[in-house]
């Protein structure tokens, strides 16, 4: 049983959903030509920028897996947090790497990559990012589904069914905005979407803090976990090798990761993408800290006993997952239930629209247009586009339904972020910087980068590891994949014999700088 | 100050910047989605490349 009730919650998510699929539609009038679609026509000013990315980068996964962090390893738990904020200011205030990024005037990094490194590795770089980045997503809608059938107070003895259920509903309200309108209406409900998801979830952190207490929160952390409840160097389970990792993926996510790219690029210059990433920095932070409270909330408040009921679905390795649902259920009054359940639809809408923008555009643009010798017409590239968004909805319903997660979600993310993340930030930092990069060494690094996260992916599979080892495994391979990128990219790229001087990285700069 | 002192801080600051920035993030970014679709309307494409 949870507290939620239909009439009063059910009426505030009924509202909530209304008002973002009308929203989302309206705004189709303005897409005219594919540049609209794919990056808004490049119009994204501080704000609106500041807004669509903080509630893309929140999901109801992202809550999930934040939440299991704070229940598995305490405050500990939110240090990737600390460190993707930390690599965001700096990237925003330095300007490194999305300066030039920006000044080039692509749509995708993949687009820059044919300036340097030629059309082949244009097309192998679309290919791993899109790889990476669909693997990543897949366990998206699932994961929400299971939260929304936990904290709705649904029939768990038809688990599946009634997944499988919200599973579609999601997918289909999202992909039908984001179809008629791309990256435009992603924008503008991700602009609702971030009021309504920030006020849910400052009013549930809110009532913890009030109806349970930091003292409480903290002495269970305490008896619970330790020292290492607090430092994640002495946390079982974490480890310098978990922090090295993280350290690694949050400064090529910062860097790379195509969602936050498509707000660069869609930016009106390199100076308005800098101000959006640092402004944006401490969200980063706040997405790990806020939803870990709940998830030691849950710590505190359940009996061990209570995840025994879940269904045998929800039991074993993973069970630490749906401890922040179960209690939320449970301790959410009504009302501020209709509040929490708005905001966690908000934020898993513009989460999924906003990826399946960015990796249309990916496929579009550097996969399937360089195929062609001529180009397609604005109207027949909008319709490839809307094509694609639809496709990549078939396939996340598809996937979430049948791949069967294991460990950490955090940790799987991580994994299947690296599949790109390694190669493509390597790549992204030799174009812009180091003069004697070129596409051996370009294409030895994608190919290193992609090899060994699908390698630990596919092993971890065959081998029954256990959740621990499933975890240090994961942080060794990731540490591994990075290194051996850098490595593949320094050596083949002197291995290259010179037969022309090397490109300067100065040929990225735009002829003239556009100033707000 | 000891870790707890930490975590304490960190909380209470994640709380009060989400709190003023949704509100400013609230005000300016709707000014900035109408000068936004003010724009792109001005660039919109003639009625014959319109898409169908």
């Amino acid at each position: 049983m949870t507290n939620f009730n239909w009439l009063v919650d059910g009426s505030i998510v009924g509202v909530y959903l209304v008002a973002t699929m009308v929203v989302g539609i309206m705004v189709r009038k303005y897409v005219g030509k594919v540049e609209h679609f794919l990056v808004a026509g490049r119009e994204v000013d501080v704000f609106l920028g500041i807004a669509s990315l903080a509630a893309t980068e929140f999901g109801v996964i992202t809550c999930m897996y934040t939440a299991q962090n704070g229940y598995k390893y305490g405050f500990a738990g939110t240090t990737p947090g600390i460190l993707m904020a930390t690599a965001m200011l700096f990237v925003g205030v330095t300007g490194f790497c999305i300066t030039p990024l920006r000044h080039a005037g692509v749509m995708t990094i993949p687009e820059l990559f044919e300036k340097r490194f030629g059309p082949r590795v244009r097309w192998a770089a679309g290919m791993v990012i899109v790889l990476g980045g669909l693997l990543n997503m897949g366990v998206f809608l699932r994961i929400t589904g299971e939260f929304l059938v936990l904290v709705g107070g649904f029939d768990v003895s038809h688990l599946e069914r009634n997944v499988v259920v919200m599973m579609t509903v999601l997918l289909l309200l999202g992909t039908i905005y984001t179809v008629v309108g791309g990256m435009l209406s992603v924008l503008v409900t991700d602009f609702l979407q971030f009021i309504v998801m920030s006020f849910g979830l400052l009013a549930v952190t809110l009532l913890i803090l009030t109806k349970i207490g930091w003292s409480s929160l903290a002495a269970t952390v305490a008896e619970r976990h330790g020292p290492g409840g607090f430092n994640p160097f002495v946390c079982r389970g974490m480890g310098w090798q978990y922090v090295l990792f993280n350290a690694l993926e949050c400064l090529a996510g910062a860097l790379t990761w195509q969602t936050m790219i498509s707000r660069l690029l869609a930016a009106r210059d390199a100076r308005t993408g800098r101000r959006i990433y640092t402004r944006t920095s401490f969200f980063f932070a706040c997405r790990f800290v806020l939803p870990g409270i709940w998830g030691i909330a849950a710590l505190t408040v359940l009996a061990p006993e209570a995840l025994a009921g879940l269904p045998q679905t929800f039991q074993g390795q993973n069970s630490s997952l749906y401890a922040m649902p179960v209690f939320l259920g449970q301790f959410v009054p009504v009302g501020l239930m209709g509040l929490l359940l708005a905001a966690m639809l908000a934020a898993d809408m513009s989460s999924t629209s906003s990826y399946m923008i960015t990796w249309a555009s990916v496929i579009y643009n550097d996969i399937l247009a360089p195929l062609r010798k001529t180009p397609w017409s604005e109207k027949r590239g909008l319709r490839w586009n809307r094509a694609i968004v639809s496709l990549i909805g078939v396939f996340l319903l598809f996937y979430g339904l049948w791949y069967p997660l294991k460990g950490d979600v955090y940790a799987y993310l991580l994994v299947t972020g690296t599949i790109y993340l390694a190669s493509i930030s390597t790549m992204l930092i030799a174009c812009c910087y180091w003069e004697r990069a070129n596409s051996w060494g370009a294409t030895a690094a994608i190919i290193v980068g992609a090899a060994i996260p699908i390698a630990c992916l596919v092993f971890e599979q065959v081998r029954n590891m256990p959740p621990d080892e499933v975890q240090l495994w994961r942080c060794y391979s990731g540490i591994v994949a990075f290194a051996a990128t850098g490595a593949a990219m320094v050596l083949f790229s002197l291995l290259k014999p010179q037969t022309a001087p090397p490109q300067s990285t100065a040929s990225l700069e735009p002829p003239v700088v556009h100033s707000s | 100050m000891d870790e707890h002192g930490f975590w304490w801080l960190l909380t209470i600051a994640c709380v009060l910047w989400y709190g003023t920035i949704t509100a400013y993030v609230a005000v300016r970014g709707c000014f900035e989605i109408r000068k936004m679709l003010a724009r792109l309307k001005e660039d919109r494409p003639t009625a014959d490349q319109q898409p169908q």
